[in-house]
């Protein structure tokens, strides 16, 4: 809504520089987004009356102008298709200026003199978009006489600052000057004055012109109207023209205008019929039938659905009600009788239609929020009177209508206790009731407490806490004091146990080199269906691109992205972490599953030194290193396995495995398969992704301290040959299992393949420790113990060294 | 007593051992001398050939060479020692200004810092951390919030659905409610919910189709408005410097009743006016509100007994405020150029101040 500071004051008189009442408006609950100052960078722009146009003899777009500027007459060269002579228009003086930073200066144009401009309304500073058509490609003229040489921007009313509110959804009651001015009385005091709207009928064409009916009352509560004969469609005055350019609406003529017009002043949305095209005698109302059509103002066929509500004139609908007329009952310039419609429409169903159709207009906005009763039948006289004075029409008939507006306050019960303890201040009742009558509340002892009433104007208000805001935001929130609350129990804040786990993750990994990443959940289907099954992923109704049409099922596939975004701008060394969800499609109708997961990319080098020349390839094995470093953070190490697998086309069939928790998947750790990093355009490259909410569900408790030993543990080496697909986990499990007791660790510390060794063999070497905490062991006891380890290696196919 | 014997070997050993110059000479030389077949022992063997009164004085003679020459080998030997290590740690002398060993370190994402520290905050103040579903049913992302299919604010949000009754969560809200009716109508509720949130939006430099959110939430009996004015207030002063000032301005959300938009005073000019809050000496940084009466009672609390407030603010939008980032994407475009910026820990800074 673009308030006009200029119209506003005709409501309500403000005397403040504009800068401040946007500046209390805003701090008062409405946003003032924006100022435009139409007084800025204009100078010397004064009313020319043009005496005569000639055509330039050496230019044929030119005309030579003499324009009597008040003082003088000037000769102006104007290059404006429409200029006329005995015209008045808006010239900008030599000294002059306008926005834009133009100057105007005293010019030869092909040899003739010219002093000064006739100016165009976008030459001020409207947008073309608001510029009546007859003006757009010319100049402005006034539609009526004006005096020579006196202020050309008062005589637009340009002489003006306009605001622009950004209002939110609750604050319907400002969508009109109305409530403008009734918003600054709330702020500044004062009397809001309404426009004349007292309408005297006198029309021969009296009562039984035209019928109303409402079929149904939920659809459409009130419907009033008005004829008016004899009108002359025309231009609109200037003043008019220019206060609906200002809010941002182009001039048509003057019945369309009178009726945007209204619309500004009370909120509230007209109709103009043809009174001669409707086609008969009677308007009904009603819900469209399903598959029923008309054709709009715009010429567009519109099929109708059964909440759409029309305007009918009983057999045919002759409007979409609040959301756009019919053709053949729209206002032409052929239009002499007029009916005017201002009625009250079901808001959802105006906002369903409206959205539908994608028809949101100033009318629909209005209609969808719902209209205040109190102004229907203003609006509707005011409309009337306002074509009686400037489209020389005459009001024919009292108001018809069918329905009832609701005209009666509605009242809500409040006390001071309830404000106080809802804000925590201490407001007496008279401080409440005079907040409250400043916004035109009256609020009135009743009982303990107060009852407020409430214009239909302010219908927003429906509940105690409507009516505490109201008091707070006029009371202003600069006075509420500040407090901290006094809980009825004291509760510790701390991190859940998993919360407190992500976070050392995340610090553990960035220590170990890699930095955290945050990528769109969002995904292309492509991109989806890598390193994850074959279930389909959740799609969305309307997506906005094929890149985020889908949900991920896996992180990688914008890691890689990531990977390959680094690697575009000279980073070599590229590792990242990211923790976020994957979802699981159980049908677009329920919830999916949500998988909280911790993935990781790694490519180059890491803790590379290169004038030393070393460095950790970032390859499967680190990759597997930096899940086992959180593993053994998270106390799982002894938990967890690792198998070999092919599961995923984007991975290296020989360098992946899946990460087993107690023997459940829970996730993977691979090499990129090379023709997928190819395609990339990535070299070795590798991921793992591991099912955070698994790893978390597990819990610790306390770590249980055990004493250290008085004895020296022993080891023994041994040295394996076996076949080259043996893998060490096997050998370390043929180990577990046989030895008896006193077995503490074993790990692999060689492997060797190649050189002499046989080809398809290959020689593992492992420590076993073993450790008697209660005793020494002797060499008799280890040999006991280690026997049947080695026999059980030799049975499983090993050939001992 | 011939003592000569005595004083040639003394002479003899002085003369060798000025031309020891490193310790396997000096070892030599002391073997020479005091080793089982040397000089020394040998003038000892020499006491046989002496009186008994003879004896104690030419055994002290020769126990007085003994010592001279012991003390000398062992000055020498310490000398030779001293140059030994002296030249090993020349020749082990490194160029201290080559770079260590490298131990990779990452950096935190610039969003996750913003949130740590919000939530670090409010787990002083007594807060739970909250943590919902980032897919929701409209009934919690909508409706149990005082948003009716209906509603005319529902076009305040473009939402992502992927069903009717399915969609995105475009706010945290939802945690809210779906927490309030985990307590089955008990207060204290004191969470606060951090997460990833969804809007239909076209992604440019000011809008992501994806960002983050922080909500709070508070409800409990006798909670008031200048609870929430003085919780932010302290909230303000903590994350943004201790000389901040809020500011609240009335506003509208369907969930809350009062709503207010919350200003802090521009941290970068102290309020006198800048190109961060446009010349307003005011940012604004959070909505907020007292909870809907509809909105507790839908979630099992009685109204009538039961206030709170809630409050909502974007990470993305605090972080781009506090660090001058230019472009929201960049957030979500995980250029290390721009994320490594983010590894370094932050302070309070010389004068206590955040900014």
């Amino acid at each position: 809504m673009k308030v006009s500071k200029e119209w506003l004051n005709e409501w309500i008189q403000i005397d403040v520089p504009i800068d401040e009442l946007a500046e209390r408006i805003t701090r008062g609950g409405i946003e003032v987004d924006d100022v435009i100052d139409y007084t800025a960078e204009v100078k010397h722009l004064v009313v020319g009356y043009v005496e005569s146009v000639e055509q330039h003899p050496e230019a044929d777009r030119l005309r030579i102008c003499q324009v009597d500027t008040g003082d003088e007459t000037n000769q102006i060269i104007c290059g404006a298709p429409n200029v006329e002579a005995d015209s008045y228009v808006v010239v900008c003086k030599v000294g002059g200026r306008l926005p834009g930073g133009i100057k105007i200066k005293r010019a030869k144009l092909r040899g003739e003199v010219s002093e000064g401009m006739i100016c165009s309304l976008e030459e001020l500073g409207i947008p073309e978009d608001y510029v009546p058509q007859e003006y757009q490609n010319g100049i402005f003229m006034f539609p009526e006489e004006k005096t020579a040489g006196s202020n050309a921007l008062e005589a637009l009313l340009l002489d003006d600052q306009v605001m622009e509110f950004d209002l939110t959804p609750n604050r319907k009651d400002a969508l009109s000057m109305a409530g403008a001015a009734y918003e600054a009385r709330a702020l500044f005091g004062g009397e809001v004055a309404l426009p004349e709207h007292e309408v005297a009928e006198k029309g021969t064409d009296g009562n039984g012109t035209l019928e109303i009916k409402n079929e149904d009352a939920t659809a459409v509560p009130y419907y009033g109207a008005r004829v008016v004969e004899n009108v002359k469609v025309a231009p609109a005055p200037a003043w008019m023209q220019l206060r609906l350019i200002k809010a941002g609406i182009r001039p048509i003529n003057n019945v369309v205008d009178i009726s945007n017009y209204v619309l500004l002043e009370f909120g509230q949305p007209l109709h103009m019929f043809d009174r001669d095209h409707i086609g008969s005698a009677r308007i009904v109302t009603r819900y469209a039938e399903e598959n029923e059509t008309m054709t709009t103002l715009d010429g567009r066929e519109r099929h109708l659905e059964s909440q759409d509500i029309v305007i009918t004139n009983g057999r045919e609908p002759i409007a979409l009600a609040g959301v756009m007329g019919g053709e053949f009952s729209e206002v032409t310039d052929e239009t002499t009788n007029v009916v005017i419609e201002s009625a009250v429409f079901n808001p959802v169903s105006i906002r369903r239609t409206s959205s539908r159709l994608n028809l949101r207009s100033e009318a629909s906005t209005r209609f969808e929020k719902g209209v205040s009763h109190e102004f229907v039948l203003k609006a509707l006289d005011r409309a009337a009177l306002l074509l009686e004075q400037y489209a020389g029409g005459t009001v024919s008939t009292p108001v018809i209508s069918d329905g009832a507006l609701e005209l009666e306050d509605t009242t809500i019960d409040i006390s001071e206790q309830f404000i106080n303890a809802h804000l925590g201040m201490s407001l007496t009742t008279e401080e409440i009731q005079e907040s409250l009558s400043k916004l035109g509340l009256k609020a009135t002892a009743k009982g303990e407490g107060l009852e407020v009433s409430i214009p239909s104007r302010r219908d927003d208000l429906k509940i105690k806490e409507d009516i505490t805001e109201e008091v707070a935001r006029i009371y202003g929130y600069d006075a509420l004091p500040s407090s901290l609350p006094e809980y009825t129990k004291i509760t510790p804040g701390r991190l859940t146990d998993e919360q407190s786990k992500v976070r050392i993750i995340r610090h553990q990994l960035e220590s170990l080199g890699l930095s955290q990443s945050i990528n769109y959940a969002l995904t292309s289907r492509r991109k989806a269906a890598q390193f994850s099954g074959p279930e389909d992923a959740l799609e969305l109704l309307m997506p906005m691109s094929e890149d985020h049409a889908v949900l991920r099922k896996s992180m990688i596939p914008h890691l890689v992205d990531n990977v390959v975004y680094n690697r575009n701008r000279q980073q070599k060394d590229v590792q990242f972490y990211e923790i976020g969800k994957i979802f699981i499609s159980n049908g677009p109708a329920v919830l999916p599953d949500e998988e909280e997961m911790l993935a990781g990319i790694l490519t180059g080098d890491m803790n590379r030194t290169d004038w030393l020349g070393t460095k950790v390839p970032a390859d499967f094995y680190a990759a597997k290193g930096i899940v086992e470093s959180i593993f053994e953070k998270l106390g799982l190490e002894d938990d967890v396995r690792y198998a070999q697998t092919a599961r995923f086309d984007e991975l290296h069939p020989g360098r992946s495995a899946d990460v087993l928790l107690d023997n459940e998947i829970i996730g993977f750790i691979g090499e990129l398969h090379p023709k997928y990093a190819q395609q990339n355009d990535l070299d070795r490259t590798a991921v793992f992704e591991i099912n955070l909410d698994r790893l978390l569900a597990v819990k610790q408790g306390n770590i249980v301290y055990e004493q250290l030993s008085r004895y020296p543990s022993i080891t023994r080496d041994i040295a394996l040959v076996v076949d080259e697909s043996v893998a060490a986990d096997t050998l370390v499990r043929i180990i577990e299992t046989a030895a008896r007791k006193y077995l503490v660790d074993v790990f692999v510390f060689d492997v060797y393949e190649g050189g002499n060794m046989e080809a398809g063999r290959k020689s593992v070497a492992l420590r076993l420790t073993y450790l008697n905490k209660e005793n020494t062991l002797t060499d008799e006891e280890i040999e006991k113990l280690h026997a049947p380890v080695l026999e059980a290696l030799e049975e499983s196919g090993a050939q001992i060294r | 007593m011939d003592t000569a014997g005595i004083l040639e070997v003394r002479q003899s050993f002085d003369d060798a051992i000025s031309d020891v110059d490193n310790l396997n000479a000096l070892q030599q030389l002391k073997v020479e001398y005091l080793g089982k077949k040397g000089k020394v022992t040998g003038l000892m063997k020499e006491m046989k050939n002496l009186s008994n009164e003879e004896r104690p004085e030419y055994g002290a003679k020769v126990n007085e060479v003994r010592t001279h020459i012991t003390e000398a080998i062992e000055r020498r030997g310490e000398v030779l020692e001293e140059a030994a290590l002296e030249e090993k740690l020349r020749e082990e002398t490194i160029d201290v200004t080559l770079p260590g060993r490298t131990f990779s370190l990452g950096s935190p994402h610039p969003l996750s810092r913003t949130i740590e520290d919000i939530e670090d905050f409010f787990l002083r103040l007594g807060y739970e951390i909250a943590e919902g579903y980032e897919v929701e049913t409209d009934y919690y992302n909508f409706e149990a919030l005082n948003l009716p299919k209906s509603h005319p604010a529902r076009d305040m949000q473009d939402t992502f659905y992927i069903s009717e009754e399915t969609l995105l969560r475009t706010h945290t809200s939802p945690v809210q409610a779906r927490t309030m009716e985990s307590r089955k109508g008990r207060g204290p509720v004191k969470i606060i919910c951090p997460g990833k949130v969804y809007r239909r939006d076209s992604d440019d430099a000011t809008h992501s189709h994806q960002f983050t959110q922080i909500e709070g939430l508070v409800v409990d009996r006798n909670i008031r408005m200048s609870d929430l004015k003085g919780t932010l207030e302290l909230f303000a002063k903590e994350i943004f410097g201790a000389e901040r000032e809020i500011r609240l301005r009335p506003s509208y959300f369907p969930f809350t009743e009062p709503s207010v938009e919350v200003d802090i005073s521009c941290f970068k000019c102290k309020g006198a006016g800048c190109n961060v809050c446009k010349g307003t000496g005011w940012i604004e940084i959070l909505g907020a509100g007292m909870v809907h009466p509809n909105v507790l009672e839908m979630a099992g609390f009685d109204p009538d007994e039961y206030s709170g407030f809630a409050f909502g603010m974007g990470p993305d939008r605090i972080a781009m405020l506090k660090y001058g980032i230019e472009d929201i994407r960049h957030f979500y475009t995980n250029d290390l150029r721009f994320i490594n910026q983010f590894k370094a820990t932050e302070d309070g800074g010389a004068t206590n101040e955040s900014i």
